[in-house]
């Protein structure tokens, strides 16, 4: 039931939502580092509440994943799986509106 | 009223300052580095979140539990025809990496 590829899906889903969890958190932190008018003191002190963050929580360790097959490239984020899969059920006609375009 | 105020504002201070007190933006004239730029995005934690989509097997037990039955037999036959998965340190790359 879960291969390899799931385990990866199931690792992403969790940092995703670790990341929605402390997105808040991060961007206020992030924000007051940069702030140059306040007192360097200040700064550093966010800057290491910023580093304390646990790292599954950043936006940066996220990758968009096809959620049918778990492949990492080539993964469209309109319709979130991969080219391989999209070709397929394309066509098979169930994705909506989607034709062979020749023109 | 509020146009008066706005008038004065433009013809005291000017145009920009006027625009940004009716609509509060926040003026950097100087083009520092400011937090604002960062305060002002969007938050995308819905999305992000919902990139996944949830599998309504997980509600029923009943059909978790067979799906899980299904696995183990189907490791168990093979485990019967000799072809289940090798015991630690046993494996193709464990034993080249041994050698």
């Amino acid at each position: 039931m879960s291969t390899v590829s799931e385990k990866r899906n199931i690792e992403d889903h969790k940092r995703r939502l670790l990341a929605t969890k402390f997105e808040l958190k991060r961007k206020l932190y992030k924000s007051l580092y940069r702030d140059v008018n306040l007192p360097t003191e200040v700064r550093e002190k966010y800057l290491c509440k910023l580093a304390r963050l646990p790292r599954n929580s950043s936006f940066t360790r996220l990758r968009n994943r096809c959620i049918f097959t778990g492949r990492s490239r080539a993964v469209y984020e309109k319709f979130r799986m991969s080219r391989i899969v999209f070709r397929s059920l394309a066509n098979q006609g169930m994705l909506m509106g989607v034709k062979k375009a020749s023109w | 009223g509020g146009l008066r105020t706005f008038f004065a504002t433009i013809v005291t201070t000017g145009l920009t300052e006027a625009r940004a007190k009716i609509f509060g933006h926040v003026l950097n004239l100087t083009g520092q580095r400011s937090p604002h730029k960062i305060l002002r995005k969007k938050l995308i934690d819905d999305k992000v979140a919902g990139w996944y989509p949830y599998d309504i097997k997980k509600d029923d037990p009943l059909v978790m539990a067979r799906q899980e039955q299904e696995r183990l037999s189907k490791l168990e036959i093979l485990k019967r025809r000799g072809k289940g998965p090798p015991k630690k340190g046993q494996g193709r790359r464990a034993a080249k990496r041994s050698k």
